[in-house]
């Protein structure tokens, strides 16, 4: 059994954990069965934010010291982010709907800064498509990698900063202000989610190596049986 | 339709969008694998 085989099937046990703990968890005497949604919403944004920072980091490590496995991993990284925060959009929207009455509001920050922090991160994955040589597309990636970590403290501090729909953070270093069954269901998810990232991230950064692998193969292949230039054959 | 369709259709589309994406990558390795 390969390491991603093993890493999957402790994210799929994970993973059934987390949903055990989040049908079983008792619903919220306000929000009923619709506060269920917070072990998916929570976890997918928290993993969504490490993702991006893991992003940042391995974009300043390949800036620093131009090694691939940097960019494999910034890029690897950012795509799974873009990932947990389509998750996070989408159950925000649906709750916000049973919650608030509306599933968007393009004035409130929280929402809006989540939505801009993926459209910038779908934007990471489209410039890196478009670009051919892998280093311009390494350093154009990392610079952008660095740049567009900013929104992450700005996102998850929005609701404190600004005047927003969106409840404040529910654990504070203060403590919580769940109730102990719905906080354990929320961090046995959170774990889930992580061990789910680290699989994700083990597969992923595996696909492109192999793909970085296969190109120089061809790209070699490619020189070998390069025909020769009109100019460089000799009259026959 | 009822809380409980509505939250089971919010966990069934978030796990789905989940397994998608680690079977895109499965076919994506193989076929890196098999060309390789």
């Amino acid at each position: 059994m390969t390491r991603i085989r093993v890493l999957f099937s402790v994210a799929a046990a994970a993973m059934t954990v987390g949903l055990w703990f989040a049908l079983t968890a008792p619903p919220d005497s306000l929000q009923g069965e619709y506060s269920r949604i917070i072990n998916v919403h929570v976890p997918s944004l928290w993993l969504a934010f490490l993702a991006f920072g893991v992003t940042a980091l391995g974009s300043i490590m390949w800036l620093w010291k131009k090694k691939q496995r940097w960019d494999r991993l910034a890029s690897a990284s950012a795509e799974i982010g873009v990932l947990f925060t389509g998750i996070g959009l989408f159950t925000g929207m649906v709750w916000g709907h049973a919650v608030w009455g509306r599933a968007w509001d393009w004035g409130d920050p929280r929402l809006t800064s989540t939505a801009v922090m993926f459209f910038v991160y779908l934007g990471y994955i489209a410039l890196r498509n478009a670009v051919d040589d892998p280093v311009v597309k390494a350093r154009r990636s990392a610079i952008l990698g660095v740049v567009a970590v900013v929104q992450v403290p700005l996102v998850y501090f929005s609701v404190n900063l600004f005047r927003t729909l969106h409840q404040t953070q529910s654990i504070r270093p203060d403590g919580s202000t769940m109730p102990a069954e719905m906080l354990i269901a929320m961090l046995v998810n959170v774990v889930a989610f992580t061990i789910l990232y680290v699989a994700l991230m083990a597969a992923r950064t595996d696909v492109a190596r192999l793909e970085e692998a296969n190109r120089e193969t061809e790209l070699l292949a490619g020189d070998a049986v390069k025909p020769p230039k009109l100019s460089e054959v000799g009259d026959v | 339709m009822s809380d409980t369709a509505v939250v089971a259709g919010v966990f069934v589309i978030s796990y789905g969008m989940i397994i998608a994406y680690s079977v895109y990558l499965h076919l994506r390795r193989r076929r890196a694998t098999t060309r390789s």
